[in-house]
């Protein structure tokens, strides 16, 4: 047979479904905001990361190369390449730009690399069978007058077929080869280019770059490095993961505070939630109550009865929108990233929240006085005397 | 005949100040063991409150209770042992669990008093063959009459082999046959289970089957 609290809640079913539905909704809403952001920090570090530089030098002032407004002419940066600080010939001019392609007619969002094929800063080759590697400049410094193939490559995941023609800022360029997908927050995809291809679309072929990277030099730590050249007018620098860290705060923390606030707004729903129907079902079930501790249930005994319900439904809304947050994030037009761990704990927590509430409202049904079991029935109205009795406590 | 109950100066009053009542004003009252007693009285004169002070699920304000010989601390001790071990209840609305079968309504009394699940089935079967509900088991209260619903009400009272049950106006929402049934079975099951009963009635027609009258008037008790 099965048990009491089971044949209860089978009883019930209606409400018993609809508050575990409740608790699934919420709970895979708590997740897939989790999971948005996860995946917003997976971007905004997968490019920076790629490179393998682990020192970033921006324009003094600009609050690091991500951050503020970067531009550092070559020249004053070359005679970094003979520093010993930096690993001999790492020194790499870089390009990072947000731009609005004109792609088969449409503006559309992406970001524009502009690097050297045999330096830091992107890939060094296309994706196999998928188009060749843009030809590269023949001088490294500058020559404005260099004649150069105006030619791109792109992320697999834009879409774009190999010989297309898109146009990025007043110059048409084609689209040579792609790479493998390395999309910036937000699905933001890179365009990489030959640092001279990016200078003449995006700056009018003027000299300048946003940022320079380097790798420090084998018996340096990168930490020293750099703030040995953040020390230096003209430049600031940082490492490899200052750069992560100001990046994740800029493009995620900050702008994604407000969803924070909102995943913990969910969690207070979701207490509540359960918290209320728990208290409204347990109201309707005084007369029960009363009548179980009437024939000698102790108030422990009630307790774990409706404990047992609790748990039971939290449970169940719990594990249902855990799978749904999967789902939900399968489906999501942006990336997603829920992380297993994170969410586990998410969901325990979610849980304890869920019974935690449960219990008080059961705490305060659980005081009702047995002697209601010798009034009428509540919703019949045949209280004889005071309808104050249905909730008197032991006073 | 030794006392099985036995109340000294029980008083009870609901409310405060102005609006207090006093519903119980220091009664004295003695029950026998084995004995049906009947308590009758006007509506309002304080029957239900008295037996829910010697049932042990109120406490009263003054006075003294002694149930099978042992003094019943009354300084708001958890009293649901009590009850669970020396008591059963029958009530005027049954009061069943409309969630469980009439043989699950039996059992959940005796799974409050921590008895081995097959035990209690086996237990609850025998009752509720005995009060003549053995083709009704696996039915709910409400695919019940209210006759049957009393005699599952008396099978749960007794399913954990109570010392007193106490029934407060039990035939009051039945007919005429159905009171003269309850009435006979209940005369039979005390019989069987040497329990004591007290029964709080209004219906002259069942005086016959006390072997005691308790009259009640605006809180106290006059004959005895
Ligand atoms: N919980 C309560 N709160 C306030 N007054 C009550 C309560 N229970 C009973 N009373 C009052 O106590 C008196 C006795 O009630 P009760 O014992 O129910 O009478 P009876 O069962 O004889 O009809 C009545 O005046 C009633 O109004
Ligand atoms: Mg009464």
């Amino acid at each position: 047979m099965k048990s009491f609290f089971l044949k209860d809640m089978q009883y019930r079913r209606a409400r018993v479904v609809l508050t575990s539905l409740g608790i699934t909704v919420l709970i895979s809403l708590i997740l897939l905001l989790g999971g948005i952001m996860n995946g917003m920090r997976i971007q905004a570090q997968q490019y920076v990361k790629s490179t393998g530089a682990d020192i970033w030098i921006s324009a003094e002032g600009s609050g690091g190369a991500f951050i503020g407004f970067s531009l550092l002419i070559e020249e004053n940066m070359a005679p970094l390449n003979t520093r010993r600080e930096l690993k001999e010939g790492s020194l790499s001019p870089l390009i990072f730009a947000q731009a609005r392609p004109i792609i088969r007619g449409k503006s559309t969002k992406a970001i524009v690399v502009g690097y050297m094929t045999d330096k830091y800063g992107g890939p060094k080759q296309v994706l196999d069978g998928e188009g060749r590697m843009f030809k590269s400049s023949e001088f490294q410094d500058y020559r404005p007058e260099d004649p150069i193939p105006l030619e791109v490559i792109v992320d697999e995941k834009m879409g774009l077929e190999i010989g297309e023609q898109i146009t990025i800022g007043t110059e048409a360029v084609k689209v040579v080869g792609k790479t493998s997908s390395l999309m910036f927050v937000l699905d933001t995809p890179l365009i990489f280019m030959d640092v001279r291809v990016a200078q003449k679309v995006l700056l009018g072929n003027y000299p300048r770059v946003n940022m320079m990277i380097a790798k420090a030099n084998e018996n340096r730590e990168p930490e020293k490095v750099a703030a040995f050249f953040d020390a230096e007018e003209k430049m600031e620098a940082r490492t490899m993961n200052q750069t992560l860290d100001d990046i994740i705060a800029y493009y995620v923390d900050e702008p994604m505070k407000a969803v924070q606030f909102l995943r913990v707004m969910l969690w207070i729903v979701a207490g509540l939630l359960v918290g209320m129907i728990t208290y409204v079902t347990m109201l309707e079930k005084t007369q029960e109550i009363g009548v179980l501790k009437a024939i000698g249930a102790s108030n422990s005994y009630v307790m774990t009865h409706l404990l047992k319900q609790v748990a039971l439904i939290s449970v169940v809304g719990v594990t249902i929108g855990f799978c749904l947050a999967y789902v939900f994030a399968a489906a999501a037009p942006i990336f997603v990233a829920i992380n297993l761990v994170e969410s586990i704990i998410v969901a325990g927590i979610s849980f304890i929240v869920c019974c935690g509430s449960g219990y008080l409202a059961a705490r305060k049904v659980i005081m009702v006085d047995p002697l209601i079991a010798f009034r009428g029935e509540i919703d019949g109205g045949m209280f004889r005397h005071s309808p104050t009795v249905a909730y008197s406590d032991a006073s | 005949m030794t006392a099985i109950i036995e109340g000294i100066g029980l008083t009870k009053r609901f409310g405060y100040g102005d609006a207090a009542v006093v519903a119980i004003d220091s009664v004295d009252i003695r029950i026998d063991e084995r004995e049906l007693v009947m308590i009758m009285g006007d509506s309002g004169c304080g029957k239900t409150t008295l037996i829910s002070l010697l049932g042990c699920i109120l406490t009263p304000d003054a006075g003294e209770l002694r149930i099978d010989g042992e003094e019943i601390d009354l300084t708001g001790q958890d009293l649901s042992l009590i009850r669970r071990q020396k008591i059963g209840f029958v009530f005027q609305l049954f009061h069943l669990l409309p969630y469980l079968t009439a043989l699950e309504n039996v059992m959940v009394a005796m799974d409050i008093a921590k008895t081995d699940k097959s035990e209690a089935e086996d237990r609850s079967i025998e009752l509720l063959t005995r009060v003549g509900l053995s083709d009704r088991l696996h039915h709910r209260p409400a695919q019940m009459s209210g006759g049957e619903k009393q005699r599952v009400s008396f099978a749960r009272a007794l399913a954990n082999r109570p010392k007193v049950i106490f029934a407060d106006e039990p035939t009051a929402n039945l007919d005429s046959r159905q009171s003269d049934n309850l009435m006979n079975l209940i005369q039979e099951l005390r019989q069987e289970h040497q329990t004591t009963v007290v029964i709080v009635t209004h219906h002259e027609g069942l005086k016959e089957n006390a072997d005691r009258i308790v009259y009640m008037k605006d809180g106290k008790v006059i004959t005895s």
